[in-house]
């Protein structure tokens, strides 16, 4: 069905009418986003009493924003103390937190929310106008498809190990074997739990991160105050760190914009999580760039790659959950309870039946992350003070509040021990060189990967030729070879005129 | 499947409603329940269970001192790690209740040996649904009906979405394998949407699920066949016929079915609390707001089938000795 100017017009009025909801909807999202362990569908399930009550587009318009502003604040976290508030921020620890180590936090925060405002703003709005072919698109990338795309990502564990291949490749396979412990996804049977029912589903995300990133970071920070050792620069929060933020953004512009399509192309994939989007976007911002040498250093668009995708993928989802009646994630999940409630169907007909919600989603979307341009811009003002809290407070309640995290998701104790564990392991690999990223790719990725390689295998019936029998995967294979093999022979270029 | 026993009688009618009464009263004297319950669903949020087992409660909950149900997702191991931390970390006090898809979850139950015991450990109380597996296809497909399918299985192995390998489904269609000599290859898509996803992108040739799932996409899935010997979803699935009815089988009936359970434990320690619950239950049946939720949640309300303990443990004990028939299939263990 077509809408017409005015009934477009009708559609962004009622959103903004909707503030009351927006509003509330994105401080939640950005509240609990910080805090690894909360994540926006659980969020959503606590609140559904509140949401069944409301008004239905009043409920979608927040749970809409808590869900957007739930992807951008995660990278907070990422960028201040190198804790990533989801494993979709986990690729932005990489060089936002080299940046605030250099003194940028202020920056770093800036680029992180203007690609997420601007990766979600280009995606939605895209959405609008290509929903038809989007709606098609997850439908066409099917298991031998994703298994290639899951490999971009995991390839960023060659990268990361650039500078030590062994000491790289070895943290990745860690990490890779770490993801193989839970159920097996064919006949569900437990493989290296150890008996510990808490390990079924899996090696646990949070605990992982958490241990791996916030714990490990603690224990560094306070290894170094007691050597001694200067602490990462920090200085007063300056608007005019704000306005160099917005500067570095408007340079990088086409960076934030198709590394948003990318975001939104993974999205729209039902099950692809914003992890494989964050790590792919990366990892491709990585092997287009110039300076490919000056990621992990600090380096913008290495903050700008992951954040963007990050936030693409939030309209992507919405995609399958509108346009087919299939939820792209669980978050999308919860929402399609509240529509069922309401007596809305989602699926084709709801664009013929209820085309104010259909495209109304949408439309709620690209407003709250308008609105949420005046909200976050301020913040990152005050945030980056996080910097400034001295060691002997900000150690103790980095620990608190990810051990908390550790708990919450699951409410497992098992989980906060596991935490701790991880946190050493975390420190260990830091201390000794090895990169934490590559292990966290492997727990992150390799589960999914092996999913979707044995769905695939079984669909060949055994046949591994069924990984080239389609021409997309095909093209996306030649696609992944170029990207191996570009920056091993930009290398030997850059060596051969070194020598000469 | 639909039997006598099945519909809810006159005489049955008046044995509920004296002892709803009797519930009552029950419920006014014991106090019970005296705090909110707590719900362990073994599948994720936003799934089958998750939406009927609050299309449920609000009825419920207006019988039991307007006590809310308060639920926790444990999806793991087909629904393993939901059971067993029911059974072992959760109170037996009649507060602690679990929601569960009992045919799926007691072949998972039958094959991997989970550490408790059924019945012994846990008791299904309250059926909520009869969800019969179904073989469907997408719209535009070649098949169009079971014997077109079963015709190119002889000629070809097809491939076959379905939810999970250890579920009455996929029994389903390996039975109709074995009797045919048709050969399908089971392809796990760890739940129901990413199977119809499947099934729509052409991945699989066919998909097995709940028919319930299959009816919800409308005119995009077509109904081949049920694993049933009547089709009560026969109007909306443009009279699909029972799969033995086609090709002289007699495969078992395989449906799935939503239940209540409690610990047995919390049944011997506090009968007067189990007995609130297993006459109030039943109630809920009665409540034409149940019925709106359970529409609104998209599943067809010719599926609602009220199921006693006895029904219940019926059931269940049958799909472990099905599981048990079909171990080699559907188990890594060979």
């Amino acid at each position: 069905m077509e809408l017409d100017f005015a009934a477009w017009a009708d559609l962004f009025a009622r959103s903004f009418s909707l503030w009351w909801a927006i509003l509330p909807g994105i401080a939640l999202g950005l509240a609990v986003g910080v805090l690894p362990g909360f994540s926006p569908q659980n969020t959503l399930i606590i609140l559904l009493p509140v949401t069944l009550a409301m008004d239905t587009e009043a409920a979608l318009a927040f749970m809409i924003s808590l869900y957007c502003a739930n992807h951008l604040s995660g990278g907070i976290p990422a960028i201040l103390v190198n804790i990533p508030g989801s494993g979709g921020a986990a690729a932005t620890c990489i060089d936002g937190y080299q940046m605030t180590k250099k003194g940028q936090a202020q920056q770093a925060l800036v680029l992180s929310f203007v690609a997420s405002v601007a990766g979600g703003l280009i995606t939605s709005v895209a959405v609008l106008a290509l929903l038809p072919f989007l709606s098609q698109l997850g439908l066409v990338l099917r298991s031998v498809e994703m298994v290639v795309i899951i490999l971009f990502g995991l390839t960023l564990i060659a990268v990361l190990a650039a500078k030590d291949m062994l000491k790289g490749l070895i943290g990745g396979m860690f990490g890779l074997m770490l993801g193989a412990v839970g159920t097996d996804a064919v006949y569900s049977t437990p493989r290296a739990t150890f008996g510990f029912l808490e390990l079924y589903d899996g090696m646990p995300l949070v605990p992982v991160l958490i241990g791996l990133f916030a714990v490990s970071e603690a224990l560094v920070m306070l290894e170094e105050r007691f050597s001694g050792k200067p602490a990462a620069q920090s200085r007063a929060a300056q608007w005019a760190d704000t306005l160099d933020g917005l500067r570095m953004c408007v340079v990088h512009w086409w960076q934030i914009t198709w590394t948003a399509f990318l975001g939104l192309l993974v999205g729209v994939i039902p099950g692809a999580g914003a992890y494989i989007a964050s790590f792919v976007a990366y990892q491709q911002s990585r092997l287009f760039s110039k300076t490919p040498e000056l990621y992990g250093t600090g380096h913008p668009p290495g903050v700008i790659a992951p954040e963007s995708a990050n936030n693409g993928v939030t309209s992507g989802t919405l995609v399958p959950t509108m346009a087919i009646g299939i939820p792209g994630g669980s978050t999308a999940a919860v929402m399609m309870i509240v529509l069922q409630y309401q007596g809305i169907t989602v699926g084709p007909r709801l664009f013929q039946d209820s085309p104010n919600i259909a495209y109304g989603v949408f439309v709620m979307m690209t407003v709250a992350y308008l609105l949420m341009i005046p909200m976050i811009l301020p913040l990152a003002r005050y945030a980056s003070r996080v910097v400034t809290v001295p060691v002997h407070i900000i150690v103790p309640l980095i620990l608190g509040l990810t051990v908390v995290g550790a708990f919450a998701d699951r409410e497992y104790v098992f989980d906060m021990v596991l935490a701790l564990v991880f946190g050493i392991i975390g420190y260990v690999a830091v201390k000794s060189g090895y990169h934490v990223t590559s292990i966290l790719i492997g727990v992150l990725l390799g589960p999914i990967f092996e999913r979707y390689l044995l769905r695939a295998l079984r669909i060949g019936q055994g046949d591994v030729m069924v990984l080239f029998s389609s021409p997309i995967a095909n093209v996306l294979w030649a696609m992944l070879v170029v990207s191996i093999a570009l920056p091993l022979w930009r290398e030997r270029r850059l060596a051969r005129r070194a020598a000469a | 499947m639909m039997s006598g026993k099945d519909r809810i009688g006159r005489r049955a009618a008046l044995g509920l409603f004296g002892a709803a009464a009797v519930a009552g009263g029950a419920v006014a004297q014991s106090g019970f329940p005296a705090r909110n319950f707590r719900v362990v669903i073994p599948t994720g949020q936003g799934g089958g269970a998750d939406r009927l087992a609050r299309s449920f409660d609000d009825g419920w909950s207006k019988l039991l001192n307007g006590r809310q149900f308060e639920y926790e997702f444990f999806p793991g191991a087909s629904g393993q790690v939901g059971y067993e931390l029911f059974v072992q970390r959760r109170d037996a006090d009649a507060h602690n209740l679990l929601f569960g898809n009992m045919g799926p979850e007691m072949i998972m139950y039958a094959l991997q040996r989970p550490r408790f015991r059924f019945p012994e450990d846990i008791t299904y109380f309250c059926r909520i649904d009869v969800d019969d597996s179904c073989v469907f296809v997408r719209a535009d497909s070649p098949f169009r009906r079971i014997e077109d399918v079963v015709a190119e299985a002889k000629r070809r192995t097809l491939n076959v979405a379905t939810s999970r390998i250890p579920h009455p489904a996929s029994i389903g269609i390996l039975a109709l394998g074995d009797a045919t000599q048709a050969r399908f290859n089971l392809v796990p898509y760890g739940g129901g949407n990413p199977t119809l996803v499947a099934v729509l992108n052409r991945e699989a040739d066919i998909g097995v699920l709940p028919i319930a799932l299959a009816v919800q996409q409308g005119e995009r899935m077509r109904t081949l066949g049920v694993f049933n010997r009547e089709n009560i979803l026969a109007a909306k699935t443009d009279n699909a016929p029972s799969i033995n009815a086609v090709f002289g089988t007699s495969i078992p009936d395989l449906y799935s079915s939503r239940a209540w359970a409690i610990h047995t434990r919390a049944i011997d320690r506090y009968p007067d609390r189990y007995r609130v619950l297993e006459q109030t239950a039943p109630r809920v049946f009665d409540d034409a707001a149940f019925r709106d939720a359970y529409e609104k949640a998209g599943l067809p309300i010719e599926t609602i089938k009220y199921g006693d303990r006895a029904a219940c443990t019926e059931y269940a004990l049958g799909m472990i000795e099905l599981a048990n028939r079909y171990r080699a299939q559907l188990s890594a263990a060979r």
